[in-house]
């Protein structure tokens, strides 16, 4: 809310600079992010009194005489269709500053001599939205009231040399959502009691509250009152009026919205101005919508109502929407001559409901969903139906019509001064507390340590001993806080087993050349099931921003993909990523979520060297790497089998298991993926995902030293003619089946299906490591170990022994 | 006889003459070894005089011996020396051969780097580590339960539109907030024991459209420490602290605030350490920055995770990471940390520990 510091002066004693209230008021209560000063860089602008205004034949400009206070009138020569002869205008003076730090100069136009320039009021500053709808196109005309005099300075008329505090309101803060409020709580920081004025409204017109049948649920609307009003005459509002309303952030409309906008903004109590033509038939309701009613609202727009909103009708149709919009037919127009005035509480829940559903929030629904201060509810409609008498020619009639009128008591809060001090850190004294309370008004009472706190109303934000430990901490003040550590007995901090062995995983990764990424959880439904082996249900958010982050990913490799394509358009095409982060599924009716490893490669093993010693990165390269991450966890003994997973080359990918257990997939990207997205063309991308559910609770913990072996061992090749069918793995299980105890190794030393070679075989080399750890090795012993694994190969997998 | 002295005597000078030139001459060591086998070989020439040595008297036969001798020494000196010159030459000339340019560059292996998010959450996780929090993860799949309801947020708290939730169904939601956390961990506490001290880092959720500014997704860290006696003044030097280790600053402001989960709540902000709070675009021209919301646990938040409030309270903060490492590291632009341009990704290298 927009806070005048002018109005402010209405009740308090403000000595203090602006700026200085400013900042304390944020450190005390609310934050003022910003204070607009709106005269700030505008000069030279005053009131002139147009003499004389003739149109220049052919153009659409006027000449005018407009006295400016000086010894003789000056001419000006002004385009704006509303200009006219005494009228006051705002003047823009030779060497005037005007919006936008332009400067005015005197000159010509069309060959006359033009001294000024009048000016409308977006030329001095004014958003377009807070200006009348009359001056929107043309020059701002004062009204016949203001008492200005040509010649003086234009800002005090307009409001422009006020201070505007832009209070950024918390939810549980909405009693400073009027001057009123705004006026106690800065009253309680600078330590004065604020001059709030009651009010005593005449009643000149016929007593009226038996004319109108009026039904109220008072679970809708604990209070409803209504005042009639009639022989109102719409005009414009008195100048005072609407600067006040526009230094709000209010447009000024005629002196009948006006009136209710001010009443709300002094009071907070929003109110609502029908036209009484809409109650002609003698009743009013305030109940829940009916199935199938509709209403058009203010704004034209056309609702199809829900049995929970809440409306006012007449006796045949709802005319508007309870506590957010009035509806269309039932307006204030510049016909209307009786006002039938509203003032309410309604159900802060059910308003908040209504105004979402429909998507609707305005100023009063906003209020009415963060509370009001229940015992300013006469005072609201009173100041509004005083204005209209006084500035609308409108005859109050007799009666307040109270249809429900539910009371509130002040809340009580019984604290000890010691539990303050206890949760505040402070040593204040029981003076000292009340002290506080007494600035904010609030009721108090102190016998010893026991304090017995009676707020008023207009703080419904306050219901236990935390609040009023939150009013003593922010009024003795944050900044005198001492600043201490807790002294509480020694913890023991850290991260559990489990996140450190994730840690531990992303140093190994970071270690082996790999970039870090962080991509969203949230992709299109076809990708977030890519890259999974099994199929799982997805998880989608019910109301996505768009259908491209509606589900939860299944797999990491779908972002480092998004993240590859991204950095290809990019330019970059050396790329080694990976992420470690969640992936989710619904599993017989449970969420799931679960730690992941992925790494995507793209490029070459090296960075980009002059020796040409920068390989492509292919599927070795990326299942060596995997392998060594493994291994350095502990995990040596694994299986790779061919396996076809959504988004992976059908021929190029394997399944990664260490015993039974399926940890992930290592292989290269499906080619296929660069059709439907043309980025990809021409990039090879390789890559790996763990399931680190899987992984985790595989990895060594405990290393027990094992001594370097002290005898020499003996290495041995082999190489075989065999089907070209037949796996590395085949053979490998072969030879380690059969290389007896002694075999520490096999190592593949050269894989070989050339030219030189018999249709459908291949050659295969391996280097086989033996060793005792106890004693030499004698040649016979590896001899025979040889023979076995000769014999054995050449009778399980046919291999010729070359 | 003394002629014959007299010839063999020149004839050794020519013989000295032509040896020195021949070796001085020599380009090998080959061309060496065979001027050692012309002259002083067996069949050299220095052995032809030593064989004419029985023509000359036997008187001067001591004298051309010694003559000869001495040719010979001089010969192998000679012989000795080109042979180690030549060596020299040849060890020279290979090193020469050998000689990179040192100025093209090395082969530099692929770097990894973290990512800027991870650094300022590792970070931030030592330094709360180091004052004895626990580090703690919950789900990002919350419940209303969790997320809200044990947070002090009922159904339909207007405060519930301070936060534009993803809602997967009537109950579960990505979760808007880590304080969800602090409500898993406060009711497995057992506050005999001793005190509760944790952080709670993770990824969030919120609907928004992403542009320079919001993020529909971005990480928290939250706060908790709850015992006996844990005061506001407390948690005023734990946020000095903070401000102080992650951005250097020592100039704060604590400012009301409003949290369903904390009463009193505050927020805290930083002089701008880019104007000084002159005022420029990073502040908003305000002076102040705001880097995080905090305040002591409601009584609410306790009392449901089965703590009596009576007897136990403390503090909660929660810090954002993307808004830290923003303001840290100058990044103009939220999306930067989820687009992963490996250019954006690979600068920050040198802030890792
Ligand atoms: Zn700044």
């Amino acid at each position: 809310m927009l806070i005048s510091y002018n109005w402010l002066q209405d009740f308090l004693k403000l000595d203090i600079e602006p700026a200085v209230l400013a900042e304390k008021i944020t450190r005390t209560g609310v934050e003022i992010p910003t204070t607009d000063h709106p005269m700030d860089g505008l000069k030279k602008l005053v009131v002139g009194h147009v003499l004389t205004c003739e149109k220049v034949e052919g153009t659409h400009l006027h000449k005018c005489q407009v006295e400016v206070g000086e010894d003789e009138p000056i001419q000006i020569v002004c385009g704006a269709p509303n200009v006219a002869s005494s009228q006051d205008v705002i003047v823009a003076l030779h060497g005037a500053r005007i919006a936008g730090n332009e400067k005015i100069k005197r000159g010509k136009i069309r060959g006359i001599e033009s001294n000024g320039m009048i000016c409308g009021l977006q030329e001095i500053g004014f958003p377009d939205k807070l200006v009348p709808a009359k001056y929107l196109h043309g020059i701002f005309v004062f009204p016949a009231d203001s008492e200005v005099e040509p010649g003086q300075d234009v800002y005090h008329a307009l409001g422009m040399d006020d201070y505007i505090f832009d209070f950024d309101i918390t939810p549980n803060r909405a009693d400073t959502l009027s001057m009123e409020g705004a006026a106690y709580e800065v009253g309680a920081i600078i330590d004065q009691k604020p001059k709030i004025e009651q009010i005593v409204l005449k009643e000149d017109g016929p007593a009226w509250t038996d004319s109108l049948k009026v039904e109220v649920d008072p679970k809708l609307a604990p209070k409803y009152y209504l005042r009639k009003l009639t022989g109102v005459k719409i005009t414009e509002s008195p100048l005072w009026l609407q600067t006040r309303l526009w230094n709000a952030g209010i447009r000024p409309v005629n002196n009948v919205v006006d009136a209710t906008n001010y009443a709300m903004l002094l009071t907070g109590q929003p109110l609502h101005a029908y036209d009484a033509k809409t109650f002609a038939d003698g009743k009013l309701a305030v109940r829940k919508a009916q199935a199938g009613e509709k209403l058009e609202l203010l704004n034209e727009k056309e609702l199809d109502l829900d049995a929970q909103d809440i409306v006012i009708a007449n006796g045949k149709q709802a005319v508007g929407l309870a506590g957010v919009m009035g509806g269309l037919h039932s307006e204030v127009t510049d016909e209307t001559t009786d006002v039938l005035l509203e003032a309410a509480v309604f159900d802060p829940a059910l308003v908040r409901k209504t105004a979402l559903r429909h998507a609707n929030r305005t100023d009063a629904s906003a209020r009415f969903e963060k509370g009001l201060n229940w015992d300013n509810v006469q005072k609201g409609i009173d100041i509004a139906a005083m204005l209209m008498r006084n500035h609308a020619q409108a005859t109050v009639d007799e009666g307040l019509l109270k249809a429900s009128d539910e009371q509130r008591q002040p809340v009580v809060v019984k604290t000890t001064v010691s539990h303050i001090n206890h949760v505040l850190g402070t040593k204040l004294s029981g003076e000292a507390v009340v002290n506080i309370f007494d600035r904010l008004g609030f009721g108090h009472e102190l016998a010893d340590d026991d304090l017995t706190i009676t707020v008023p109303n207009r703080r419904w934000d306050i219901e236990i001993p935390a609040d009023l430990i939150e009013e003593v901490g922010r009024l003795y003040g944050y900044d005198n806080l001492e600043s201490t550590q807790p002294l509480l007995p020694e913890t023991h901090g850290g991260y559990s087993e489990r996140e450190t062995k994730i840690r531990r995983l992303r140093k190994l990764v970071e270690g082996q050349g790999l970039n870090e990424t962080i991509n969203y959880t949230l992709t299109a439904p076809k990708a977030a099931k890519l890259f999974t082996k099994s199929d799982h249900r997805l998880v989608k958010v019910s109301w996505p921003m768009n259908s491209g982050r509606s589900a939860l990913r299944q797999s990491l490799m779908i972002g480092l993909l998004e993240a590859v394509s991204y950095n290809f358009t990019h330019q970059q095409d050396q790329l080694t990523m990976f992420e470690q982060g969640r992936v989710y599924n619904l599993d017989n009716g449970k969420y799931n979520e679960l730690e992941h490893l992925a790494a995507i490669y793209t490029g070459t093993a090296a960075n980009h060297n002059w020796q040409k010693q920068d390989q492509p990165i292919d599927f070795y390269w990326v299942k060596g790497q995997l392998t060594a991450l493994l291994a350095a966890v502990g995990l040596t003994d694994l299986t790779f089998k061919a396996a076809v997973i959504p988004g992976m080359h059908p021929t190029r990918t394997a399944a990664v298991y260490a015993g039974e257990r399926y940890l992930g997939f290592v292989g290269m990207l499906a080619p296929i993926l660069a059709v439907k997205n043309k980025n990809l063309q021409g990039h090879d991308m390789y890559g790996y995902e763990l399931n680190l559910e899987a992984l985790l609770p595989l990895m060594t913990t405990g290393v027990k030293n094992e001594p370097a072996p002290k005898y020499p061992g003996m290495e041995r090749d082999i190489s075989l003619l065999i089907d070209k069918g037949i796996t590395n793995a085949q053979v490998v299980d072969c030879i380690k089946e059969n290389g007896g105890k002694y075999l520490q190794d096999v190592q593949v030393m050269d894989v070989y299906d050339g030219m030189q070679i018999e249709h459908g075989k291949k050659s295969l080399s391996y280097r086989l490591l033996f060793l005792n750890k106890e004693a030499t090795l004698t040649e016979d012993v590896v001899n025979k170990a040889i023979a076995k694994i000769d014999t054995a190969l050449f009778d399980q997998l046919e291999a010729k022994i070359r | 006889m003394s002629d014959e002295l007299d010839k063999l005597l020149a004839r050794l000078k020519e013989i000295q003459a032509e040896g020195s030139q021949e070796i001085n001459q020599a380009v090998n060591k080959e061309k060496l070894n065979d001027i050692r086998v012309k002259f002083m070989g067996r069949k050299g020439k220095l052995t032809e005089i030593l064989h004419s040595m029985k023509d000359v008297a036997p008187e001067n036969r001591r004298t051309l011996g010694q003559q000869v001798n001495s040719l010979r020494d001089k010969f192998q000196a000679s012989l000795d020396q080109a042979n180690q010159d030549l060596t020299h030459k040849l060890i020279e000339q290979r090193l020469e051969e050998e000689k990179l340019d040192v100025t093209l560059p090395g082969r530099e292996p692929l770097m990894g780097s973290k990512h800027v998010l991870r650094i300022m959450e590792d970070d931030l996780e030592k330094f709360f580590i180091g004052m004895g929090y626990q580090v703690v993860q919950g789900p990002e799949i919350e419940t209303d339960h969790y997320c809200f309801e044990m947070m002090n947020l009922p159904k339909d708290h207007p405060a519930r539109d301070m936060q534009a939730t993803f809602w997967i169904d009537d109950e579960h939601l990505l979760r808007t907030q880590t304080s969800g956390d602090q409500a898993r961990v406060l009711e497995k506490h057992d506050c005999s024991q001793g005190p509760l001290k944790m952080v709670g880092p993770g990824k969030v959720y919120r609907r928004d459209d992403d542009d320079a500014t919001h993020s529909h997704q971005f990480m928290q860290m939250e706060g908790l420490v709850v015992d006996k006696h844990v005061t506001m003044g407390d948690l005023k030097g734990t946020l000095e602290m903070i401000a102080k280790h992650v951005f250097g600053s020592t100039e704060t402001r604590l400012r009301p605030s409003y949290f369903p989960f904390t009463e009193p709540s505050v927020e805290m902000d930083v002089r701008c350490f880019n104007c000084g709070g002159k005022g420029c675009p990073i502040c908003k021209y305000e002076g102040w920055i705001e880097v995080l919301g905090a305040g002591m646990v409601h009584p609410n938040v306790l009392e449901n995770a089965g703590i009596d409030s009576n007897v136990y309270g403390g503090f909660a903060f929660g810090v954002g990471l993307d808004r830290f490492a923003i303001l840290k590291y100058s990044i103009d632009d939220i999306r930067d940390f989820y687009t992963n341009d490996i250019r954006f990704l690979t600068q920050f290298r040198q802030e890792e520990d």
